[in-house]
């Protein structure tokens, strides 16, 4: 019996995303904006900071239940977190997830250049990013600032 | 076959311009020098070296067509060399200026200029904004051709084609040739467009001359990489004078004291960003000087009288260049 499942009981329904950095599920919470949901759902999240894992020595744990995770944000998931696994949890059965990665991040990311167009408060101008894979960057559409994808979680809009 | 814009069907107005050239720019956008290829240069060097000798009769050519001027920053020489090359087409001016007199200075946002000048019935936009980005922003707001004048520290794309036609006329060619680009190349505008668009010719070097604080910007760097351009970051200020004999053009830009955090690293460089004569006598006989101007103290007054400074030609070429730009893109194709 795995240390989180001391923890937490399973859900029946959700999204299970495991091999979370530790310490880092907070970004991974920013990045879903969950707090844009509807408050009145029944979604609940189970938060494990830390557990015991074989594979990374520590990690975190996020656990949504009754909510699914989109493709588009499985995508940046698994760009960001590349160790990470997502499983869609349905009456019970688990069904591993791997997404592909993403070719474009639109409107998740704010730009680390101050002066890019998508910085000016008031401009109806999204943040769009290219996703540049081998050289490990995203590219910003507007600007063409470069972003290390290890950064992304730094620059995440909330 | 190209022909005038407005109401003059398709009357050659270039007469001995190849007829062969499609006019690939109309109602182009021109956003980035990454966007051109090598054959939109090379329309653009062809018409403008026809309007400049006289050749095409090009002074109605914009008749009934308008164009806007939006300088959100100050400009002195795009701002009226695009003024007077659209003028002399033939074609009407809007223009914001000065910002602090427009409703910009009462908060009114990019985009919403730009919606308002586009309801005036307006055929280009050329613009000038601080923002990285915007004009992109703005060529994704409105279905008429934009023309960046400069966005940010971003691009200047038709500084880089009047410099690249300077490079042309003076050194005959723009394939296999070595630039040195000396000062602030990290906040200048000039530097990445000029780098893109020299990636579209063959055999180019390219020796970034700057402390690293001021180096060549990432994705500039990785933009040559991938297009196989050959480039040296030159980052100790003593090796300048080692790499001056390998040049035929040397490319300065203004080193700004307020980029140094630390002013006492902006006294011990500055001195070795300085062109004049003596750094000049390291370089070949006919070494090409540029600059895009303004220029402070970089840029001796001493070498204004050498064949070497090509800056006050390169100045004038904005005018035939953006001439050029302006026609083919409103111009139309018959």
């Amino acid at each position: 019996m795995s240390g989180e499942s001391l923890l937490v009981r399973k859900i029946d329904w959700g999204t299970v995303l495991d091999h979370i950095p530790a310490w880092r599920a907070n970004q991974v919470l920013k990045l879903l904006n969950l707090e844009s949901l509807n408050r009145s759902s029944d979604i609940s999240v189970i938060v494990l900071y830390n557990v015991p894992s074989k594979k990374l020595g520590r990690k975190d744990i996020v656990k949504l239940y009754h909510h699914m995770v989109s493709e588009e944000e499985a995508k940046i998931l698994a760009l960001v977190f590349p160790q990470m696994t997502i499983n869609y949890i349905r009456d019970w059965k688990v069904e591993k997830h791997s997404p592909g990665l993403p070719e474009k991040i639109i409107g998740k990311i704010r730009c680390p250049e101050t002066t890019c167009i998508t910085n000016y408060e008031r401009e109806p101008a999204t943040p769009r990013y290219i996703v540049e894979r081998e050289h490990g960057v995203v590219v910003c559409e507007y600007c063409d600032t470069l972003l290390e994808i290890s950064r992304i979680p730094d620059f995440l809009k909330g | 076959m190209l022909s005038r814009g407005g109401d003059s069907g398709n009357k050659n107005i270039l007469g001995s311009f190849p007829q062969q050239f499609e006019n690939t720019l109309a109602g182009r956008d021109i956003i980035s020098c990454r966007d051109f290829s090598r054959e939109d240069v090379e329309l653009v060097f062809g018409v403008a070296e026809e309007i400049e000798s006289g050749v095409a009769g090009v002074e109605d050519a914009l008749r009934g067509k308008k164009v806007a001027l939006i300088f959100a920053e100050p400009s002195t020489r795009t701002f009226q060399s695009f003024y007077v090359a659209a003028k002399s087409l033939g074609a009407d001016v809007i223009s914001i200026h000065d910002p602090s007199i427009s409703s910009m200075a009462k908060g009114e946002t990019l985009y919403d200029t730009v919606k308002m000048i586009e309801g005036y019935g307006v055929d280009c936009i050329v613009l000038r904004h601080p923002a990285r980005g915007s004009a992109k922003f703005v060529a994704e707001s409105t279905s008429i051709p934009v023309i960046n004048a400069g966005s940010g520290s971003q691009e200047h794309p038709t500084q880089a084609l009047l410099d690249t036609f300077t490079i042309k006329k003076k050194l005959g060619r723009v394939d296999n040739f070595s630039m040195g680009m000396l000062g602030d190349l990290r906040f200048s505008r000039t530097i990445p467009s000029l780098c893109y668009l020299l990636s579209k010719h063959d055999g180019v070097r390219i020796f970034f001359m700057a402390p690293e604080l001021l180096q060549v910007r990432r994705e500039v760097e990785l933009h040559l990489s991938q297009r196989g351009v050959v480039f040296r970051k030159v980052v100790k200020s003593e090796e300048i004078r080692e790499i001056m004999p390998e040049l035929d053009v040397l490319y300065v830009t203004r080193i700004q004291k307020e980029r140094f955090p630390d002013l006492t690293e902006y006294e011990k460089v500055k001195g070795s960003y300085i062109v004049d004569m003596k750094l000049l006598s390291y370089g070949k006989k006919e070494l090409g000087v540029m600059h895009p101007l303004p220029r402070v103290d970089e840029l001796s007054p001493e070498v204004d009288s050498l064949p070497n400074a090509w800056y006050f030609e390169q100045a004038r070429n904005g005018l035939p260049i953006r001439k050029a730009l302006l026609y083919l893109i409103l111009g139309g194709v018959a």
